[in-house]
């Protein structure tokens, strides 16, 4: 029960975001206004309800199952983009170097030193 | 013969039925080829999905309107992403000042450089559009392409694609620049590789699989919200 109860919540604020993005015609999707709004409801009432908590402990480790059907798409979308895989893998191996040379970069000038943190450094497997 | 062939192609549960077993099948061989970080599961599972509708001869088109019935699912799932947000909330009470500076313009810039490289060299805007959230994770991707258009397929496919460089590049480039911090190691696997850079930064120790968490949750929110807009401005 205390499952479904959750899975009921998780609907139930989908569905809210639903309304939220339709009468405020926001350019976000409706589970993601979802996601918002359970976020800002568990930050103000600071606790997590049992049954929320169980229903994203089941939800979650499916999502990769969720979005494969999605993924089968690419072995039939060859022949839409034939002449712009160059430009699509070159964009990707580029872009992707670049930006994670960049967050390194950041990150590493503005995080502060290990010492000063209360993050334990994580052992040496 | 054929009447059952027609029939069995037209009802949800073979849809449903295929896509479980190709994914349980597609995890079970990623375990035994010792789980490789350069090929995801669901890569092999999509392989499989794709040779079993092949063998079947059901239509892609088909198969997606049946199998819709298992990814409705989709919706709940992410709003479920709020959990573990919430729950790494202290560390973003604790570094919010240095997550503030770096986060909007690292995950702003993952997206410009793919799609500004792409549009040099002359791709066209569904291709574009298809890019621009490679390092978000999935679901909320596929929120965002919802709002600026472009191919679902293609996204995930650049998708994937993204989150196995990623691993390869934070590693050569944590060398090359001397970074040994674990958080700056797990939260650049996060920004850039959504999932598939969680899985390598639980590999480093936990510290740096928390802050790809955070690293990915965050990128995924601000990403969903802005790039929809920014691209409205700019279109």
């Amino acid at each position: 029960m205390m499952l479904l109860r959750g899975f009921l919540w998780l609907l139930g604020f989908q569905l809210l975001g639903h309304a939220v993005v339709e009468l405020l015609s926001l350019p976000i999707s409706h589970a993601m206004a979802g996601l918002l709004l359970l976020l800002a409801w568990l930050l103000v009432n600071r606790r997590l309800n049992e049954s929320v908590a169980t229903a994203s402990q089941a939800l979650l480790p499916l999502l990769a199952m969720l979005i494969m059907p999605g993924v089968v798409g690419v072995f039939f979308v060859f022949d839409e983009f034939a002449g712009h895989w160059t430009a699509i893998m070159l964009a990707l191996v580029i872009g992707t170097f670049l930006s994670v040379l960049t967050t390194l970069w950041l990150m590493r000038r503005f995080m502060p030193s290990e010492a000063g943190s209360p993050h334990e450094r994580d052992r040496r497997p | 013969m054929n009447a059952l062939h027609a029939s069995l192609l037209d009802t949800p549960a073979l849809a449903v039925a295929l896509t479980l077993a190709a994914y349980l099948g597609g995890v079970s061989l990623f375990e035994r080829m010792g789980r490789p970080s350069w090929c995801p599961a669901v890569l092999i599972g999509a392989l499989f999905t794709a040779a079993g509708l092949w063998l079947l001869r059901y239509d892609f088109a088909d198969y997606q309107r049946n199998v819709a019935w298992l990814t409705l699912l989709l919706g709940p799932a992410t709003v479920a992403l709020a959990v573990p947000l919430y729950q790494q909330r202290q560390h973003i009470f604790a570094l919010w000042k240095p997550i503030l500076c770096c986060l909007p313009l690292a995950a702003g810039l993952a997206a410009f450089y793919a799609v500004l490289i792409a549009w040099l060299l002359g791709a066209p805007p569904a291709v574009l559009a298809s890019l621009a959230p490679k390092s978000v994770t999935a679901p909320l991707a596929m929120g965002i392409i919802e709002q600026i258009g472009g191919s679902l397929s293609l996204m995930l496919g650049g998708l994937l694609i993204t989150g196995v460089l990623t691993t390869i590049f934070v590693s050569l480039l944590g060398r090359v620049l001397n970074i040994t911090d674990r958080r700056l190691l797990g939260f650049a696997l996060g920004v850039n590789g959504h999932a598939i850079g969680i899985v390598r930064a639980f590999e480093l120790g936990p510290t740096a699989g928390a802050f790809a968490s955070l690293g990915m949750s965050l990128t995924g929110i601000f990403t969903a919200v802005f790039l929809p807009l920014a691209w409205r401005l700019v279109a």
